[in-house]
């Protein structure tokens, strides 16, 4: 059928109030992080310390874009999506 | 720049707004009214006059000598069905009426309509709340003067004191006839209550009543007598009845609402106001509903009975009436169908202005006779000053309502809220905007208990003496504070600019806060 491969991406997260949608997918750059929706205004920078901060305890060290859509999940919340996202990215757990 | 009595730097002199140096927040009751009340353009129609009919709004703006730079009033009873407000705006800028001061009870959602009138110059102010998009542009400077917000009793205090002139009111009327007397129980627009629109039909210098609902002279009941209506104009509608009430409100059944509900049902029970005769506010949203729910179970069980409800009605207070668990309603503003009948059927439901229902400056407003009152605000800070118009991101997007007025009247005040919403902490060090000033805030409810103001010694030792299981779980505030900020993890400042966009007048005229511009990469998605 001649279909192209599409890039791989993976998400976890709903957008559910106290939750996000966390995205990641393959990129040209090394770990492009994106965040958008509640919490942008005042936790950016938590929230991208946090997500920094799981992903090196994985040893990710690939090119990939993470995009997160935030509805007012806390740290413990955000860390697990993250988590959760990155594992299915890499098919150690199933999506 | 100088501090006022809750420690926010005003500026002495607010372009666009005035000097603020008489004018500071001083405490709760500390100002105090001196002369006359104001007053309105005595008019007169005789018999020989004609009548007061026309046919369009066209016709109503000309015949009411609406000019450019002139105020004009509108209330909210129409909420998100109102058609009122886009109309008049929409042919006021057909008949080249520029820099208009706009002055509604509040503005809602279908309002955003007006944008296109602020940025061609249609609308020069607005003194009243905003929020949606309307918020939005204002919180980013896009208004040249700074918003006015004020309490649905400093309203009618500031147009009683002559604060504000209203050259012209619009009142959009469920029911009137061609003498000008006005309803809002009956019609397809029905609405209930017409609180808001008393003192604008009072002390306007020209009273315009919009109606789809034309009846032979007179209707009754009245609300509004047409001895203040100048003008009665017929309308294809006033509004869209799914927008004007809703329908009925539910309890919320989310698990941690309804615990906060059962603690501040439990603060109530061991208040010293829990008795016979207790009146109370509680809204409609879902906590309070809530807390409702749950005194009218345990003054069933105690055999309490209740006085008064007040304010905004709901249909479960109109249960609550039916079964003489309360005795009378006082009703500024109906919210639902179940409100809309039985204001126009039960007597002991009784219909105020908000002169009457919230006002400092009158000989006793109904808040004074409140016992518990129930409020939520956006966030609460360990002063117990309370936030109820600005958002986490620093935008502008919510009016004030009864919030002062209730939480000064009333002998308890208490604030129910989650510790988070989302992420937002909502107890904090210090409140963006303060709205209502913590020495009239008695206790914030959470999930995680009731804190007492330290104010509150007497409702402190009320709360210990409660054992078994109607104890009541006390949190200090130092702990909360504490647990919300380990929640929420550490966060960012709003990046504010120095422009004034909205001043918060305290109920009593006073500068409570100013809210300043914020900018595009504040704002939350």
């Amino acid at each position: 059928m001649g279909f192209t491969e599409t890039p791989r991406t993976a998400q976890a997260g709903t957008v559910e109030s106290m939750d996000c949608l966390v995205t990641i997918s393959a990129s040209g750059e090394r770990r492009q992080i994106e965040i958008s929706g509640g919490g942008v205004s005042r936790f950016r920078a938590a929230m991208e310390q946090k997500i920094n901060q799981v992903l090196d305890g994985l040893g990710s060290s690939e090119n990939i874009a993470i995009s997160v859509q935030d509805n007012g999940a806390v740290d413990t919340v955000l860390g697990a999506r993250v988590e959760a996202a990155y594992l299915r990215f890499r098919g150690v757990i199933d999506a | 720049m100088t501090l006022n009595a809750v420690n926010r730097d005003i500026p002495s002199n607010i372009e666009g707004y005035g000097n603020t140096g008489e004018k500071l927040f001083a405490g709760a009751f500390a100002r105090n009214p001196e002369g006359c009340r104001a007053s309105a353009r005595i008019r007169s129609r005789g018999p020989n006059d004609g009548g007061k009919f026309l046919g369009s709004v066209r016709e109503a703006i000309a015949a009411s000598g609406l000019k450019s730079g002139m105020t004009i009033s509108f209330h909210h009873h129409l909420r998100n069905g109102d058609f009122i407000v886009n109309q008049v705006l929409d042919e006021c800028a057909r008949a080249g009426i520029r820099d208009l001061t706009i002055f509604p009870t509040a503005l809602f959602g279908v309002h955003k309509a007006m944008l296109p009138h602020i940025q061609s110059g249609v609308v020069r102010r607005i003194m009243g709340s905003v929020n949606g998009p309307v918020g939005q542009l204002v919180s980013l400077g896009g208004l040249e003067a700074p918003v006015v917000l004020r309490s649905h009793g400093g309203r009618p205090r500031a147009v009683i004191a002559g604060d504000v002139r209203i050259d012209v009111a619009f009142i959009a009327a469920p029911t009137a006839d061609i003498g000008g007397n006005v309803s809002g129980r009956a019609g397809k627009s029905a609405c209930g209550s017409l609180g808001y629109a008393f003192t604008d039909a009072e002390y306007a210098d020209c009273v315009v009543a919009l109606t789809d609902n034309l009846q032979h002279y007179p209707i009754a009941p009245i609300s509004i007598p047409g001895i203040y209506v100048d003008f009665v104009v017929q309308v294809g509608s006033i509004g869209d009845p799914s927008g004007i009430v809703s329908g009925t409100t539910r309890v919320t059944r989310d698990p941690l609402r309804l615990l906060i509900a059962r603690y501040a049902s439990k603060l109530i029970e061991a208040s010293p106001y829990f008795k016979d005769g207790l009146s109370f506010q509680t809204g409609a949203g879902g906590i309070p509903l809530a807390v409702t729910a749950f005194m009218k179970d345990a003054m069933k069980r105690r055999n309490v009975r209740g006085g008064f409800g007040l304010g905004g009605i709901t249909g479960y207070f109109v249960e609550l009436l039916k079964e003489g668990i309360l005795k009378k309603l006082m009703d500024v503003q109906s919210f639902d169908r179940e409100a809309v009948e039985s204001i126009s059927s039960d007597p002991r439901h009784i219909e105020i202005s908000a002169d009457w229902y919230a006002n400092p400056w009158n000989c006793g407003a109904a808040v004074n006779q409140l016992d518990v009152v129930i409020l939520g605000a956006t966030e609460v800070d360990t002063d117990f000053n309370a936030n109820v118009n600005t958002e986490s991101d620093g935008a502008l997007l919510h009016g004030i309502g009864g919030h002062q007025d209730t939480a000064a009247g009333a002998k308890l005040t208490i604030i129910a809220q989650p510790l988070l919403r989302g992420r937002i902490p909502c107890v904090v060090d210090r409140v963006h905007t303060v709205t209502t000033p913590g020495e009239v805030v008695d206790a914030i409810v959470t999930e995680f208990g009731v804190t007492v103001n330290p104010r509150r010694q007497n409702l402190i030792d009320a709360c210990k003496e409660a054992k078994g299981k109607d104890a009541v779980p006390l949190v200090p505030l130092d702990e909360l504070a504490e647990r919300a900020r380990r929640m929420s993890g550490p966060m960012t400042p709003v990046r504010q600019g120095d422009r004034v966009v909205g001043v918060v007048e305290w109920r009593d005229g006073t500068v409570i806060d100013v809210v300043r511009q914020i900018f595009p990469e504040n704002i939350s998605s």
